[in-house]
């Protein structure tokens, strides 16, 4: 090809002579702008080398044919030596700078094509869905739009390789084959690319700023290092996209699941205390008007179905905090408001209760209502576990950044083996299995509660001297009103 | 003489059987519904003298059924649900209910609370004032007729009650216990949040600025104190 563009050249040149010459005899100036143009072309058409060699024919042959004494390569008067000179150097400097612009003309040409190549790449990348698809299409996509006949790409995230299948042909699997998984492994630890282009093998590593997603490989026909810097980038921002929807719809389905879990929970605690309703409503709408033999009867009805009540209550409780669940409405609440919220949901003709409240407590931030509910929790017990008649002493004070709240009893305390164990679900001591009412669950469900305002509680207990329940939550700011 | 009629509204079939034997055994006339629509369609027809509303039911539910029922009456509503939290307390007062009562629950606690919604405090106690008028403030206690800000303004009847208890201990700070038991009745003073409610609502339509009122204001810790203009 290249051949014929050099014989065409010659050829133009000696077509050019040859007729000013034989043909219509013009003079020299004639000659030689016509020749100018002729050289013009040829380099615009097919660049410089064609050019330099018309250049150096039309020189010859103008000197031969049109210079003093016309049959030699000799001139003879000195301004047709400044005449030649001024036609060699603008021959050569037309045919450089029109190749110069041939060549700029190419590689905007070049660079308008890659870019069209990758903006085709981004487009079908972004439809690949999840980050794992987009990885493992990218191959495919990579050999469409830049025209390689093999590729291959590194997923680090998920450890894969993947290669351009069986569909490119044995070429292709033989030419993926030539790159090796440890080879695409040390590419992504690269820091840029590496082009081979004896064996037409180009790696680049796949990164976001300095994290590594993995890297690829380009057979055959690799684009420049700064496009395969280009498609490394684009790869790595398609990918960390998706990867970036995936973990989005992932939240989302587990917020819908959690939301389920909630749903099922309350309806739960509906369908339970529905039937409830009716026992409770109808055996004290009997209880009014009871003969006193029935009276035992239906208050032991009315009883129990107050316990199941609660015990349906705190299976809905334990199983909302096991799912995490628990819904806290956090705001500052000062610690007395929390005791007197609690000890007012007692039942009227529950023992009185000693309250010591430290003055100028700083709020905590906690959910009034579970608080209470903590508090409540421990003071039942309290009053439950140790002989009627005895103190019971809540008390709230400041230590450090914390708000403590105690509930002290003068019980038969708790053996030290039992301590760490006593918060656990359905756990009871060993002294209260038989004989009192309760579903096991009251303490393990203050924890989770306390827990779950990132709160602690524990107990400190004397044998035969009596326990002190304790739970601690942070303190804000502002002081106590 | 019938003591009352009361709409019982429900889907558990099981709960209306209780509530007739038990209500009717006391007096009460009793009508059903088993939904929310069911008992808006029922109450252009006889208008019951109270609603007990289930607040979880299918359709459109209790809170959207006491909003519809308060929107066109002054029928007291007790809303009766398994949910016991402050939140579901505060959102069925807010809705217009009177008073909130907490499943499984005993028939004397629901009577109990059943007299205290339907008794109408009388329309001018004695030896009270008949009007009462502060800056923009104009209420007529014969009539339950209140004016504020020039616009006629339309109060509930707890509402009404609320605001005429602490107008007559204008400038005293009222307890919150002694509010409750004035309002809603001698079993009441343990629900500070119904006076939260109640006090909102009143102060929305009464006050400028309900944000920063000047006719209730808010004794911390203590309770409420109406503030004659001077």
């Amino acid at each position: 090809m290249r051949v014929w563009r050099f014989a065409a050249a010659l050829l133009l040149v000696a077509a050019v002579l040859a007729v000013y010459r034989w043909v219509l005899a013009v003079n020299a100036v004639t000659a030689a702008l016509t020749l100018l143009l002729a050289i013009l072309a040829i380099s615009t058409l097919w660049g410089l080398a064609e050019a330099t060699v018309a250049s150096i024919a039309a020189v010859l042959g103008f000197n031969y044919f049109f210079l003093e004494p016309i049959g030699t390569l000799t001139i003879q008067d000195p301004q047709n030596i400044v005449a030649f000179v001024a036609f060699l150097i603008t021959a050569v400097t037309t045919s450089q700078l029109s190749a110069y612009a041939r060549r700029r003309t190419a590689e905007a040409e070049a660079g308008r094509l890659e870019m069209e190549r990758l903006h085709a790449l981004v487009q079908t990348m972004m439809l690949r869905g999840s980050a794992r698809n987009t990885a493992s299409e990218f191959v495919q996509d990579v050999m469409q739009a830049f025209g390689c006949s093999a590729a291959a790409f590194y997923y680090r995230p998920g450890g894969e390789v993947f290669r351009s299948g069986p569909e490119t042909g044995s070429v292709g699997r033989a030419a993926t084959d030539a790159v090796s998984d440890d080879a695409l492994r040390a590419a992504a630890e690269a820091l840029d690319v590496s082009v081979d282009r004896e064996r037409g093998i180009a790696l680049a590593p796949v990164r976001l700023g300095v994290r590594s997603l993995g890297s690829m490989a380009l057979i055959s026909a690799p684009p420049s290092e700064q496009t395969l810097r280009a498609i490394g980038n684009l790869a790595a921002i398609a990918i960390e996209r998706a990867r970036a929807f995936d973990e989005a719809s992932r939240s989302e389905s587990a917020r819908q699941s959690e939301a389920l879990k909630t749903a099922l929970l309350d309806s739960l605690a509906h369908d339970i205390k529905t039937p409830l309703t009716s026992i409770k409503a109808a055996v004290t709408s009997l209880l009014e008007a009871a003969q006193p033999s029935q009276r035992e009867l239906l208050t032991i009805i009315d009883e129990e179905a107050d316990r199941l009540n609660r015990l349906a209550a705190e299976v809905v409780a334990m199983a909302r905090i096991e799912a995490g669940k628990l819904h806290l409405e956090k705001r500052p609440v000062a610690a007395a408001e929390i005791v007197s919220n609690a000890l007012s949901a007692l039942p009227a003709d529950a023992r009185p209760v000693t309250v010591n409240v430290a003055p100028e407590l700083p709020l905590v931030d906690a959910d009034p209502e579970f608080a209470a509910q903590v508090v409540k929790q421990l003071v039942e017990n309290a009053l439950k576990y140790s002989p009627g008649g005895s103190p019971v002493v809540v008390s709230a004070e400041r230590r450090d950044a914390r708000i403590v709240i105690g509930v002290a009893d003068r019980g038969p305390g708790i053996e030290e083996n039992e301590r760490a164990r006593i918060f656990d679900k359905f756990f009871r001591g060993r002294l209260h299995r038989f004989d009192t009412k309760g579903t096991g669950m009251g303490l393990a469900i203050a924890k989770g509660i306390v827990e779950a305002h990132g709160g602690r509680i524990w107990v400190e207990s004397e044998p035969g001297q009596g326990s002190v329940f304790y739970f601690a939550l942070a303190a804000i700011g502002g002081r106590e009103n | 003489m019938s003591a009352g009629k009361i709409l019982v509204v429900d889907d558990d079939p099981q709960i209306r059987r209780v509530m007739k034997a038990t209500l009717v055994g006391h007096g009460y006339e009793v009508t059903e519904a088993r939904t929310g629509e069911e008992a808006l369609e029922g109450l252009s027809g006889e208008m019951p003298n109270l609603v007990l509303l289930d607040m979880n039911m299918p359709g459109i539910g209790g809170l959207e059924t006491c909003r519809a029922i308060c929107a066109g009456s002054d029928i007291p509503v007790i809303i009766l649900s398994v949910r016991n939290t402050e939140k579901d307390k505060v959102a069925a007062l807010d809705a217009g209910a009177d008073d909130y009562v907490t499943k499984p629950f005993g028939i004397e606690e629901l009577l109990a609370r059943i007299r205290a919604a339907m008794r109408r405090s009388p329309s001018s106690p004695e030896g009270g004032p008949r009007a009462f008028a502060s800056g923009d403030l104009e209420i007529d206690f014969e009539t339950r007729h209140v004016r504020a800000q020039g616009r006629d303004v339309r109060l509930t009847p707890k509402e009404f009650d609320l605001l005429r208890y602490l107008v007559m201990h204008a400038g005293k700070p009222v307890p919150h216990r002694e509010l409750l038991q004035a309002v809603w009745g001698p079993d009441y003073g343990d629900e500070p949040e119904y006076l939260r409610v109640f006090v909102n609502q009143v102060r929305k339509k009464i006050e400028a600025n309900p944000s920063k009122p000047k006719y209730i204001v808010t004794e911390p810790w203590v309770g409420y104190r109406f503030v004659a203009d001077l």
